[in-house]
């Protein structure tokens, strides 16, 4: 099956002008049918990750500061202050913090759902997204995690959470969600870096044996001496399908537990069972729509990007978005009915609260987002394909959701059974500390396509070799053939 | 059909009374506040000043809650009811916490709060449905000498831990202390928290009970008697009796 | 004495002292004051980790509430009720609980100082300097000298006293805001007038079965608030049946909101009602009225003061079915120019149910041990007297002490810039109050836990008794008892002014003397030391038996009560209705946990606010948290609107007790202070008719968020029931 040995185009040259021009544009519309020299496409990718303008390092210079001073100043000033610079108080006592925190679980999760679950179902489309989308799980993990030492009031303490040994005995306390919690992030953290990592060492290798100097050397370290020889593609491609496998229920569960850090608390809003699978698909909804707007911002800024990504790629996530915003609606709806129709009497309060309280617009605006206007504009193909309309709308979509974390967090937190105690929240160092955690996950990102090919060209590759365009009769047919 | 027989799962400390409860007649409470400032007095607790106490971030262990009902002439204030940690025997703070500072105390059957292993994750606080809980925001500056003050028993908590009623745990152990040493069993009305001991009205009753004999088990059977979001099944420690408003009731 | 102490006593010391941890007697810092040590040479009353327990008596206000102060190496830490006290009966309120952050307050004056007055800076003097300036000041004319002391009647004012007549001075002067606020003098007089003794008369709450209250907060401030909560829950708890609480007031307050049900009344026609009460319950026993109530028309009072007559005809048969009912009379209202005629009429409404020494009725208070020749609190006509003095010149030294009159006298009096008119004014603050800010000496006093003494107990005890004062910790800054003060300065001045006594101790003991073979005590003692020891053991003396006086009311019915409604000054639409927080008081603004301990009715913390009606607010176009200038034909004020649901709409409140422009960093420039609003009108007994006043209430545009422990209830409109 030496797939890759045999590099010869598959695509057969035709002399008649009609049928050359419907398959032209059949080459021109799939990244599959449209291959060109190896040599050439890895020199296209190593072009996008040297071609640097000076536009670039002044935005990266400008999210650098912006990460000093958000992180730096403003979370220094939180610990050595205390709480206080933030928005928290009673009853409200979870903030932005844990909003961000499920908000960056929440986009981490569209790279696995891309990369793994595509992969597993052949869907072919994926292929050259699927780094970006895991580069984006990793980042986006980065920030969950930071959110979340962001929000303890003694980070410094924080490694208690681990379960090390000690000359105390103690443990944690494996009955908390939160802890279900920490191990469940560490463990998906951890192998979603390694489902980034495996996927990536061809494409390091010949990065590698493209490059000079100190890239050369990181290359060299980073690429493990891969040679490309049958054993290690073997090897690779059976770890990747281990990995694709194993890592999809870890994405289904980390948003699950996360989920259940309030399904599993006695507060009304909170105690609802349909939790876990609302919030994964919560996750889908941000995190496609994420993976669209990076898409996006790629193809628009990177050099030969336009040739990897292409209107089809928006089209087939936009599909994806608009099939995700209905489940996103069905397990909306189902969890407002079974609260309301559950007929507790303080959670009526809280549902009114959510619908009309100060925060009103929020929640409507949740609605209108994330449900009116992908079914409004995502049906209809010509949209899909347009890169800004698809941007637009996969930003607004991000936007709700946020506003769906913040109505389940502080929002909620107003309403409990004593009602002498409501109070409003209003963020404090929160709207810094989040600036911070959105510019690092930029930054991080933009570095990372300074390092990484952002593009996986073997996989890329790979598919333009099964896909072929035979032709029976006057028609032209795209045949897959299994690689495997 | 169900059996009905399954056993519910419960932790050991569920299935006895609890030894220390109190009883809370709101009918004679007049919500001077006295409690309040006894319990700060007692427990070391800051105070927080004007901005925030008004968002929310005093650290009153104790709040007294009233609301109003109706409109002018016809208004009506709700009954002074002093709400305090309920120190439930089916805590629900008590599980959510990772790292075990929220705990509950086999020999006191108390809900401790562990002030040196807290890592202020907040999620007791979030899970209290009696919303007792209390969070250190910051350091509280207590100028010298305002400072002389603190009760050498009671920890000063530093910032970013959470703090809630203890039932004047130090008291308790005060009381227990000196009656192991006298060889004897702790006496009903030995131990009295600061909130009981100030309340001029006498509507705050603390004892044990265990004891079917003690004030407070008479109390706590008291036809006016209830227990606050008895429903949920936290099992609190506090019983309340109903104010009524109601001419020539005897008894 | 510390410096002498040898190894070998610490060790013995160390040993006995284990034992010592039930209150300790005077062999303490009560014999002599010790110096602060540090903890390696502890004084010999300390034992490591062992508390000592002193009693005295809590300063927070003239009640004279017993407390036993919890020390440990020197330092106070906790402060109880002292269970022996017949005031409290080892209770507090929040005032009595917060005394320690007056004790170590970090504003407190920490030396005897001079300054140009208006300065909030001192320049420190020694004490000798001091000294010398008060025998100048004792040397010169005595008609020149002027004393204005706190409304306790205690060991200081005796003494006081005593050098007064001793030098021919006049009398010193006692005044407090509380004593204007309950309109004290007024109670008296009415008193006077019913039953022939003007007393504060004790009213046994605990034994009534049915109370009504014509607006008497006696569950926040008024006369003795531990000792009335206690019989309030006495009452509540009824040996027989629940007794039950009406209260008459234009506005909810604390008390109305305990009681059963709340009248809302008119302001100044509580009288009316009270009377009208009393009219229907005689017509009812015997047939008909007797004279006293003759004026009363009841279409008239229910016009007034807008309860129905059904309301009065219902509560009437409550009232008088009652075994043993008891009539309250009030606080604001009788600051009104009908405030005589009210009281009168709440006193004869007990004489008609006849419960004048009665179990559940009203009594006349016990002599004090030590004679009743101590006069009541200054009325604001007499302070006004004193004013008027000043402003002729007539005062070269003015020595104030206890008070703070330029924040509790209202502005309308004048005295501020009467001060300006005295050569020399002395302060023995403990705090850089607005009075001392004004005065051109300050010679701190002790606070009252690192001092002795003992205090008279006007009311709220049914034993005759003495309130004992002993330090609880040596003084913390370079103070001096103003009785030691005095004492050395009359010997320095010589002649009359000096006494012949070494210090306020032997001051303090020689007036005890009476007692120590006194009858029925407490506690009884062969000689003086031992009943010294026991009296500062026990925190006072005082008889074991009760020995209230029963009021005769002998043809008080006889004579018709005018039954007038009151008269307001100024063309504003609102009566303001002053109240005294009842966190706070006259003086509790500088302690910050105070500050922090929510209002009990509108939880409000730190701040002043004017309580409206909602109605009237929205047709004002009022919300919560605005600012709004109230204006009275004597001033203007801008505070913040709380709309409160349980407040008559023609009615605003505002409570008294912040709005210092010095007292303190917790104090200072923190709300308003309605004395500000306040006329110059007296009523019949001298009392301000403060509570007479109309005010305008116009918008500012300005917001200022209230603090409120109670959050948005606003945010969920439908509140389930539990």
């Amino acid at each position: 099956m030496a797939v890759l040995a045999n590099a010869a185009p598959h695509a057969q040259p035709h002399s008649n002008s009609a049928e050359h021009d419907h398959e032209a544009h059949l080459r021109e519309e799939h990244l599959m049918l449209d291959p060109r020299p190896r040599g050439e496409m890895n020199a296209m990718v190593m072009d996008s990750m040297h071609a640097t303008g000076w536009k670039f390092w002044v935005i990266a210079s400008i999210l650098a500061v912006i990460v000093v001073i958000c992180l730096g100043y403003y979370w220094g000033l939180m610990i050595s202050e205390g709480m206080v610079v933030a928005g928290i108080n009673r009853p409200i006592y979870w903030g932005i913090f844990l909003v961000n925190t499920v908000f960056w679980i929440g986009i981490s999760h569209a790279g696995t759902f891309v990369s793994a679950l595509l992969r597993v179902f052949k869907a072919e489309f994926r292929r050259p997204f699927t780094r970006a989308a895991e580069l984006m799980t990793t980042f986006g993990l980065v920030q969950a995690g930071l959110s979340i030492f962001m929000h303890m009031g003694r980070v410094w303490l924080a490694f208690w959470l681990f379960p090390y040994p000690n000359e105390r005995g103690l443990w944690p306390n494996f009955h908390s969600p939160l802890s279900w919690d920490f191990l469940a992030i560490n463990t998906y953290l951890m192998s979603s870096t390694m489902y980034l990592f495996l996927p990536l060492i061809p494409d390091l290798a010949m990065a590698r044996d493209r490059s000079t100097g100190w890239r050369k050397v990181l290359y060299r370290i980073l690429a493990l001496g891969f040679r490309g020889t049958e054993s290690e593609w073997t090897h690779l491609r059976f770890a990747m399908n281990l990995f694709a496998f194993a890592i999809l229920p870890v994405m289904f569960s980390v948003h699950t537990i996360v989920s259940w850090d309030f399904a599993a608390a006695m507060r009304p809003g909170w105690n609802s069972t349909i939790f876990g699978p609302y919030f994964v698909v919560g996750a889908l909804q941000s995190g496609l729509s994420a993976v669209a707007m990076v898409l996006i911002v790629i193809r628009g800024n990177m050099k030969n990007m336009k040739y990897f990504i292409r209107p089809e790629h928006l089209d087939a996530i936009g599909k994806l978005m608009l099939i995700i915003s209905m489940a996103w609606a069905y397990f909306f709806f189902n969890d407002y009915m079974v609260q309301w129709y559950g007929g507790d009497s303080w959670t009526k309060v809280l549902l009114k609260f959510h619908e009309e309280g100060p925060l009103g617009w929020m929640w409507m605006s949740m609605l209108i987002l994330n449900v009116a206007l992908p079914w409004l504009i995502l049906w209809n193909k010509n949209w899909r394909r347009n890169p800004v309309i698809l941007f637009t709308v996969g930003f607004l979509i991000n936007i709700a959701m946020w506003f769906e974390r913040y109505i389940i967090i502080p929002t909620s937190l107003s309403i409990n059974r004593f009602p002498f105690t409501y109070q409003l929240y209003k963020p404090g160092v929160e709207v810094q500390l989040s600036i911070g955690t959105l510019a690092l996950f930029i930054l991080l990102y933009m570095l990372a396509s300074r390092i990484i090919p952002l593009v996986p060209v073997w996989e890329v590759q790979e598919g333009q070799m099964a896909h072929s365009l035979r032709k029976f009769g006057k028609e032209h047919v795209v045949t897959v053939s299994d690689l495997e | 059909m169900a059996n009905h027989n399954i056993p519910e799962v419960k932790a050991d400390w569920e299935a006895t009374t609890g030894i220390w409860g109190m009883s809370i007649d709101m009918d004679m409470c007049t919500g001077c506040q006295a409690c309040v400032a006894a319990c700060a007095m007692e427990n070391n607790i800051p105070f927080v000043e004007e901005k925030d106490a008004g968002y929310g971030r005093s650290l009153h262990w104790i709040r007294i809650e009233h609301t109003w009902q109706g409109e002018y002439p016809d208004v009506n204030a709700t009954s002074f009811e002093p709400i305090m940690c309920q120190q439930c025997g089916n805590a629900p703070c008590e599980p959510v916490c990772p790292v075990f500072a929220s705990v509950h105390s086999q020999s006191e059957e108390l809900n401790l709060q562990v002030y040196n292993r807290c890592v202020g994750t907040r999620y007791c606080a979030n899970n209290c449905p009696y919303v007792t809980r209390v969070f250190n925001m910051r350091d509280y500056d207590r100028p010298d000498p305002l400072s002389n003050q603190f009760n050498p028993d009671v920890t000063v908590r530093r910032r970013g831990i959470m703090e809630k009623c203890t039932f004047c745990i130090q008291r308790i152990h005060k009381g227990e202390d000196l009656a192991k040493s006298e060889g004897r069993d702790i006496r009903d009305g030995e131990v009295v928290p600061a909130c009981a001991q100030a309340c001029p009205a006498d509507a705050i009753v603390f004892g044990r009970i265990d004891d079917p004999a003690s004030k407070i088990s008479v109390m706590a059977k008291n036809g006016r008697g209830f227990k606050l979001l008895d429903s949920l099944g936290t099992l609190p420690r506090i019983t309340y009796l109903k104010e009524e408003k109601t001419y020539g009731r005897t008894g | 004495m510390t410096e002498k102490i040898s190894r070998r006593d610490f060790l013995k010391i160390a040993g006995t002292g284990a034992a010592i941890t039930t209150i300790l007697t005077g062999c303490g810092p009560a014999s002599r004051y010790t110096t602060r040590e540090p903890y390696i040479k502890m004084p010999e009353y300390n034992y490591n980790g062992q508390s000592t327990y002193y009693a005295t008596t809590c300063r927070e206000c003239a009640a004279g509430c017993g407390l036993v102060v919890r020390t440990m190496q020197g330092r106070a830490l906790k402060a109880e009720g002292n269970k022996y006290n017949p005031v409290n009966l080892g209770k507090t309120c929040a005032r009595g609980q917060s005394t320690l952050h007056g004790l170590y307050n970090p504003d407190r004056i920490q030396n005897p100082g001079k300054h140009s007055p208006g300065d909030k800076s001192f320049s420190n003097l020694d004490w000798n300097a001091a000294i010398n300036q008060v025998a100048d000041a004792l040397k010169g004319n005595p008609d020149g000298i002027a004393f204005l002391m706190g409304l306790a009647p205690d060991h200081l004012f005796d003494l006081v006293a005593d050098l007064c007549k001793s030098l021919g001075a006049p009398e010193p002067v006692r005044y407090s805001a509380l004593g204007l606020f309950e309109a004290r003098a007024t109670l008296g007089e009415a008193a006077r007038s019913v039953f022939g003794k003007p007393d504060l008369l004790f009213f046994d709450l605990a034994n009534a079965d049915v109370a009504f209250s014509f607006g008497a907060n006696f569950l926040e401030t008024w006369l003795s608030p531990v000792a009335y909560t206690r019989g309030f829950a006495k009452m509540r708890q009824g040996t027989n049946r629940r007794g039950y609480l009406v209260h008459f007031e234009a506005r909810m307050s604390q008390t109305a909101m305990k009681a059963d049900e709340w009248i809302p009344t008119a302001p100044g026609t509580e009288g009316m009602v009270a009377a009208a009460l009393g009219k229907l319950i005689a017509e009812n026993k015997a047939g008909t009225a007797p004279a006293a109530f003759s004026n009363i028309e009841y279409a008239r009072v229910t016009a007034l003061s807008g309860v129905s007559f059904e309301t009065l005809k219902r509560l009437a048969d409550i009232f008088g079915s009652a075994k043993s009912p008891l009539a309250i009379p009030p606080g604001a209202a009788l600051g009104l120019d009908n405030g005589l005629e009210t009281a009168q009429a709440v006193l004869m409404l007990n004489t008609v149910v006849d419960n004048l020494g009665k179990p559940g009725g009203v009594f006349l208070t016990p002599a004090s041990p030590l004679g009743n020749d101590y006069q009541r609190g200054a009325t604001a006509k007499e302070m006004t007297a004193l004013v008027e003095k000043m402003n002729a010149g007539k005062i070269k030294t003015l020595f104030i002490h206890g008070v703070n009159p330029v924040f509790e006298l209202p502005h309308s009096l004048g005295f501020e810039n009467a001060l300006k008119n005295v050569s020399t004014v002395i302060s023995f603050s403990s705090f850089p109050d607005e009075t001392a800010v004004a005065a051109h000496y300050v010679f701190p006093d002790h606070s009252g836990l690192e001092s002795f003494g003992y205090q008279r107990v006007p009311t709220g005890s049914g034993q005759s008794m003495l309130s004992g004062a002993q330090p609880v910790v040596a003084p913390y800054y370079n103070t001096r008892a103003t009785a030691d003060v005095l004492l050395a300065a009359g010997v320095q001045a010589g002649g009359k002014a000096a006494l012949s006594f070494k210090d306020e101790v032997e001051y303090i003991q020689s007036k005890l003397t009476a007692l120590v073979d006194a009858k029925d005590g407490f506690f009884s003692a062969a000689d003086m030391p031992t009943f010294w020891a026991q009296f500062q053991q026990y925190g006072g003396w005082w008889q074991n038996s009760a020995s209230l006086g029963t009021p005769t009311a002998a043809g008080a019915l006889d004579r018709a009560l005018k039954a007038s409604p009151a008269q307001f000054e100024g063309d504003g639409e609102f009566i303001l209705l002053p109240y005294v927080s009842p966190i706070l008081a006259e003086a509790g603004a500088n302690k910050p946990w105070l500050q922090e301990t929510p209002d009990p009715t509108t939880t409000v913390m730190w701040n002043s606010w004017l309580e409206i009606n909602p109605k009237t607010a929205e047709e004002l176009g009022l919300v919560n948290d605005e600012v709004v200038k109230v204006t009275s034909p004597f001033g203007e004020l801008e505070v913040t609107v709380l709309t409160y649901p349980a407040i008559r709409p023609d009615v605003v409140a505002i409570p008294f007790g912040q709005g210092h422009t010095a007292y303190g960093r917790y104090a200072e420039n923190r709300g308003v202070n309605p004395a500000n609003l306040f006329g110059k009108t007296f009523n019949g007994a001298g009392d301000l008719t403060f509570a007479g006043v109309k005010v305008k209430i116009s918008k500012t545009g300005k917001t200022n968020p209230l603090s409120r422990l109670e959050g948005y209830t606003r945010l969920a409109q439908s509140e389930p029931k539990q």
